[in-house]
């Protein structure tokens, strides 16, 4: 039988959540044709995952637990799973759309000689291929790609792709070791340093997010932008030049490189509304976006457009807030 | 000590707050409407193999393939003093897929070469992937570093980079020859930010000949069997249709009526 496999991203916070989303499109998919659903866990002191990875529905878990796979190392990764994947002659192996996966995925395909599509929104089965769409052209148009001829497809997928889902505790499945083969020149790359926040906010349940953009030029005025946040009872988030300042910390990016937000409120302080911005809270019920510039994108899917700089209108919003 | 870089530069779609009608009724792209710039990481990897040249010597090799259509990005290459440039001669890049391109890059790169560095800016629209950049070093069986920030040393057959990862950063060690994807510079003082043309390299160089390669010339005879990805269609994405007020930040009646519009959850 067929069978469809995941890659289950693991960090120091565990399983991530993209990952599980990624399993959840693969079940989905699975039931649709009939395959089976594996999961693939790479790293070292990975062993316990296997359990979680099949409660979220895998029916395989193919393990390799190593400690040269703690740091991840493109190459030694790519070794491991491709001696692996060579074997295994894959229809389609979906990765999370990460640093990390979107690493793997080209790698892959490019020793296997699969098809590859990248920061894909959803991907599919129809009509008895596998096909991943990615949006583009500004959010214009969904670009569909498959495999060239019966070769396989190696698809990354973006958050919001599916619901994680809840664990099975329940569910069984198998455990099977993947060999860990490695020489020197796999290992030549080697992470020097690593330092990653640990997430403090889960902006993805906020109801209420108050963003601030480039626009707000200073880190005093972040302040104000977190004011305005305590003020309607809600979180503090960010796009990423904001966070390459140094203003605040990555946990609260929104958009492309960030997380991926649906809150009932969002207010947007100095936020352009570039698409790498956009892709990550257009779907936020009600926009307030705060721009001095009238000609900013971010007005053009705003549900109310205050043209005006933040420094005088949030002490007004403050006072009538309060 | 030297070290010799090949850059891979692109032109491509910009996508930045698109007016009109992308696709045309048949499902094409409509490129009528669309413009085209010169890929701003790419413009970003540029910069930091020009400051490479300038801090410790060597060669900078510029490499694109197709033909220009609105912006000649090996020639704004030479405007910027790289040495040398290459232009792979296929009529369009449409016609292939990224493992394609990536080989006749590769084949490029090699009989250019031989290059201590390859850089390649990440792949940004809509997206932010190191598609092609992967593909070229897989072509080349070196390895890649991507979403590099910056590359922080560099000495005999070794170098370290900086790149970002989700919610933070590596510092990377890697072996010569490798390929770097230099990912998005967002600040106004960021190193990686791209030098202007200079005026005089543009005179200098304004009719200058490109040099191209042919398929043939790469060894490779039949393009199409190295296609592995296929681009199955267009479609449409529905846009949200927004009810959007104009709110005056000087009238506090309007900005009342606001919060209280959205206390009330409308």
């Amino acid at each position: 039988m067929s069978e469809l496999l995941v890659y289950i991203e693991v960090n120091e916070n565990g399983i991530t959540d993209l990952s599980l989303q990624c399993l959840a499109k693969g079940a989905e998919l699975a039931k649709k044709n009939g395959w089976k659903v594996g999961g693939l866990v790479l790293g070292a002191g990975v062993k316990d995952c296997a359990k979680e990875v099949i409660a979220y529905g895998a029916d395989t878990v193919y393990l390799a637990d190593d400690a040269r796979l703690k740091s991840f190392v493109p190459s030694a990764y790519q070794r491991v799973l491709t001696g692996f994947l060579k074997q295994k002659n894959p229809g389609m192996v979906i990765f999370p759309a990460t640093t990390r996966g979107n690493d793997l995925a080209p790698l892959i395909a490019s020793e296997l000689d699969l098809a590859c599509a990248l920061d894909c929104q959803n991907t599919d089965w129809e009509s008895g291929k596998f096909f991943s769409r990615r949006s583009e052209f500004d959010g214009k148009v969904a670009t569909k790609y498959s495999a060239s001829g019966s070769r396989g497809l190696v698809t990354s997928l973006k958050d919001g792709v599916a619901d994680s889902g809840t664990a099975d505790a329940a569910r069984t499945g198998q455990t099977v070791p993947v060999e860990v083969v490695l020489n020197e020149n796999d290992l030549a790359t080697k992470v020097l340093k690593r330092e990653v926040v640990k997430s403090t906010v889960n902006l993805k349940a906020a109801k209420i997010i108050v963003t601030a953009g480039a626009g707000i030029g200073t880190k005093e005025n972040f302040a104000l932008v977190e004011n305005l946040a305590r003020a309607f009872g809600g979180e503090v988030g960010a796009t990423r030049p904001v966070v390459d300042a140094g203003w605040t910390t990555a946990d609260r990016q929104i958009g492309q490189t960030g997380v991926t937000v649906k809150p009932d409120l969002y207010i947007a302080c100095g936020v352009s509304g570039a698409v790498q911005h956009r892709v990550g809270m257009m779907m936020a019920k009600k926009i307030v976006a705060i721009n001095t510039d009238a000609a900013a994108p971010i007005f053009k899917f705003a549900h109310y457009r205050i043209v005006g700089d933040l420094v005088d209108v949030i002490p007004k919003l403050l006072k009538l807030v309060k | 000590m030297p070290y010799n870089c090949a850059v891979i530069v692109r032109e491509i779609w910009d996508t930045r707050d698109l007016v009109g009608t992308v696709l045309k009724e048949d499902g094409g792209l409509n490129e009528a409407v669309l413009t085209t710039r010169f890929e701003p990481e790419d413009l970003n990897a540029l910069e930091m193999a020009l400051q490479l040249k300038d801090k410790q010597g060597g060669k900078v090799t510029a490499i694109s393939v197709g033909q220009p259509r609105n912006v000649d990005v090996l020639r704004e290459c030479l405007y910027r003093d790289v040495d040398a440039v290459v232009r792979v001669d296929v009529p369009s890049v449409k016609d292939f897929d990224t493992a394609t391109l990536a080989r006749m890059i590769a084949n490029t790169a090699q009989k250019a070469g031989p290059f201590d560095l390859i850089l390649a800016g990440l792949d940004i629209v809509d997206g932010e992937n190191s598609l092609l950049g992967t593909h070229v070093a897989a072509s080349l069986g070196v390895d890649a570093v991507t979403y590099v920030d910056a590359l922080d040393e560099i000495a005999p057959g070794r170098v370290v980079c900086k790149r970002q990862i989700e919610n933070g950063s590596e510092v990377v060690e890697t072996k010569l020859p490798a390929l770097l994807v230099v990912g998005v510079a967002l600040l106004k003082d960021d190193p990686r930010t791209p030098r202007s043309a200079k005026a005089t390299l543009k005179l200098k160089h304004k009719k200058t000949p490109i040099p191209v390669s042919t398929l043939q010339d790469l060894g490779i005879g039949d393009p199409a069997s190295l296609k592995t990805t296929v681009l199955a269609g267009y479609e449409g994405i529905p846009q949200r249709v927004i009810e959007s007020k104009q709110v005056d930040p000087n009238d506090e009646p309007s900005l009342k009526s606001m919060l209280d519009d959205i206390r009330r959850g409308g």
